[in-house]
């Protein structure tokens, strides 16, 4: 309950602070329905020629898409600024005054800062799914939609632990920038049907960064054709991610050294 | 209130030569060394104490502050502060200390300080009516009402370090840990942080610890001065102890009607300054009164004054000293 209290609080100061430079709000929300367009070309040109690939028609496709863009638009809003300013934190001995305070640090630096502009990758991703959906003809029943929600709660949570794990080596490195860009770059796969990959790409994509469960999982389950197994999968790959990013927090606290002085 | 044993904190620092070609080797091999930037020190400090940390840069006063604010893990030894491990973080503990530091801030530095506030007041669950009554008296003591609505980024130095003080105490602390608190501030504002941090240790009983290379902050706040050197505790006792057991002689500053000769003064004793009308003799305690009255019957004296040796020369005393102890230690 204070959490949520203090999470609306934090949102509140971000909100504040987007509001405090309005042009650049607006360049930024400008930019963002670019980012979003863009993230359709390569799938365009694709199925340009072609009816289907791996299996995926175009409509199918293109809800893994819409998935992707839902995810973006949280990772970039998010997670990816929050995390960005704790190994601002770092590098400045300013996490300090983050440790000092009576509440869970990693929650404070976690939902620290939103980047309210970037949600609007996430809702052209529904509108996406929307179109895709009515393509296909076919609409999901609540189970499908509620599973759908699910996992996307669960890619949530996969894509924050991996960047806790990131930040969690800002510790130790202090720089951890070229990480995050290689990790932005790698998360860009997710905008393909998983069965797309083969091979050692397909065991990395399932195992050390589980993007398959991040948009192909929900993109099946919202077209009924997510099995429980799957389903459990995702969950299992959840929950072993959080733990691990949850010990590796805690490890580096530890080894935290603070700055200056 | 504050117990330190034996207390030592090591650091391992990558080193390198300065240079291109030493940092491009460093990416590929790192060499690393042990600093101890606290070795071995033990201290009590009472509740609603003033006490004050010296010592020259990198003594390891930073290092010991964050030790006891929970901040740094002790390689060694035990700290305990109100009877916890700093170190555990728990949250009764938090709530009961604070650190400020002068040279890095808390306040969001895109809001206003009104936010950090009401940001603090959600994190410590503050009640809303104890947060304003709060509120109120810090903003009026340290006169900054029309400063805390203003964007952090547009205050001036003094002012932020104000509203620091503000963001930092709105949960009333009762241990308070000042890092160099008047940092780069003006006469004015350092004697306004002084007060300030007084008053708040007279009315809550607030136990104070802080650093400072402004001896006027420690001649005005601290009752007991630590200092500490090369990470060890090399003198703990009042400041008039200090002063007794350094440089216990005498400064007399006289104000002359016309030029004198060196020699004259010479006689008086050891002559620290002398420019044309003005001198500054060091003499010892016991012969203060006679050395005044010669001055007085053979120099054009307008103008006398006897006063301790400053406390930056003192303190330049202690060091130099410690540097000598230290220096056939090192080589034997």
């Amino acid at each position: 309950m204070r959490y949520l209290r203090l999470f609306f609080i934090q949102l509140k100061a971000s909100l504040l602070v987007a509001m405090q430079y309005r042009l650049d709000f607006l360049i930024d929300l400008g930019l963002a329905i670019l980012a979003t367009s863009s993230a359709l070309v390569p799938l365009l040109v694709l199925y340009g020629d072609r009816q289907t690939v791996a299996g995926w028609t175009w409509p199918q496709a293109l809800l893994v898409v819409g998935f992707f863009n839902v995810l973006r638009g949280i990772l970039n809003s998010v997670i990816q600024p929050s995390l960005q300013a704790v190994v601002e934190h770092i590098r400045r001995g300013t996490l300090d005054f983050v440790l000092m305070k009576p509440a869970d640090a990693q929650f404070l630096v976690s939902t620290a800062r939103f980047e309210v502009r970037e949600v609007t990758d996430s809702l052209a991703g529904v509108g996406i799914i929307a179109y895709a959906l009515s393509r296909l003809g076919e609409w999901p029943g609540p189970l499908g939609v509620a599973a759908a929600v699910l996992i996307v709660g669960c890619g949530v949570m996969i894509l924050y632990s991996i960047f806790i794990l990131v930040v969690g080596l800002a510790f130790v490195w202090v720089k951890v920038d070229n990480l995050s860009y290689l990790f932005m770059s790698l998360f860009d796969a997710a905008r393909w049907p998983a069965s797309v990959f083969r091979g050692a790409m397909a065991w990395v994509f399932t195992f050390i960064l589980p993007l398959a469960v991040m948009t192909t999982f929900p993109a099946l389950a919202v077209m009924n054709r997510l099995t429980p197994a799957a389903l459990a999968q995702a969950l299992l790959v959840t929950a072993v991610f959080l733990t691990l990013s949850r010990v590796a927090w805690l490890q580096c606290l530890r080894r935290y050294t603070s700055a200056g002085g | 209130m504050i117990r330190v044993q034996r207390l030592t904190k090591h650091y391992k620092v990558h080193k390198r030569q300065p240079g291109v070609l030493a940092a491009l080797r460093s990416v590929f091999r790192r060499r690393f060394t042990t600093v101890k930037a606290v070795d071995d020190i033990s201290f009590e400090i009472a509740a609603g104490a003033r006490v004050g940390f010296l010592g020259p840069n990198g003594a390891g006063k930073t290092t010991t502050l964050k030790v006891l604010a929970g901040l740094l893990a002790p390689t060694a030894g035990e700290v305990r502060v109100k009877g916890f491990v700093p170190n555990e973080r728990r949250y009764e503990f938090l709530r009961s200390i604070m650190l400020v530091a002068g040279q890095k801030q808390q306040l969001l530095w895109d809001l206003p300080p009104a936010d950090t506030f009401e940001l603090n007041r959600a994190i410590y669950g503050i009640a809303p009516a104890e947060f304003r009554e709060r509120l109120r008296e810090m903003v009026e003591l340290l006169e900054v009402e029309d400063v805390v609505k203003k964007p952090t980024r547009q205050l001036s130095l003094g002012e932020r370090m104000k509203c620091e003080l503000v963001a930092a105490l709105l949960h009333r602390p009762t241990v308070l840990f000042l890092d160099e608190p008047t940092i780069g501030l003006d006469v004015t504002m350092q004697a306004t942080v002084r007060r300030f941090v007084r008053t708040y240790n007279e009315r809550y009983g607030a136990t104070v610890l802080l650093t400072s290379h402004n001896m006027d902050d420690v001649a005005a706040l601290c009752e007991r001065v630590m200092i500490i050197h090369h990470g060890r505790l090399i003198f703990d006792g009042t400041l008039a102890d200090l002063v007794r057991q350094t440089l216990p002689e005498k400064r007399v500053t006289l104000r002359l009607a016309k030029a004198v000769p060196g020699g004259d003064l010479a006689v008086l004793g050891r002559v620290v300054e002398h420019r044309d009308d003005a001198a500054i003799l060091q003499v010892r305690q016991s012969d203060v009164s006679d050395i005044v009255k010669t001055a007085l019957a053979t120099l054009p004296v307008l103008d006398l004054n006897v006063e301790d040796a400053p406390l930056e020369e003192v303190l330049a005393n202690v060091f130099a000293g410690a540097e000598a102890k230290r220096l056939p230690e090192a080589a034997s």
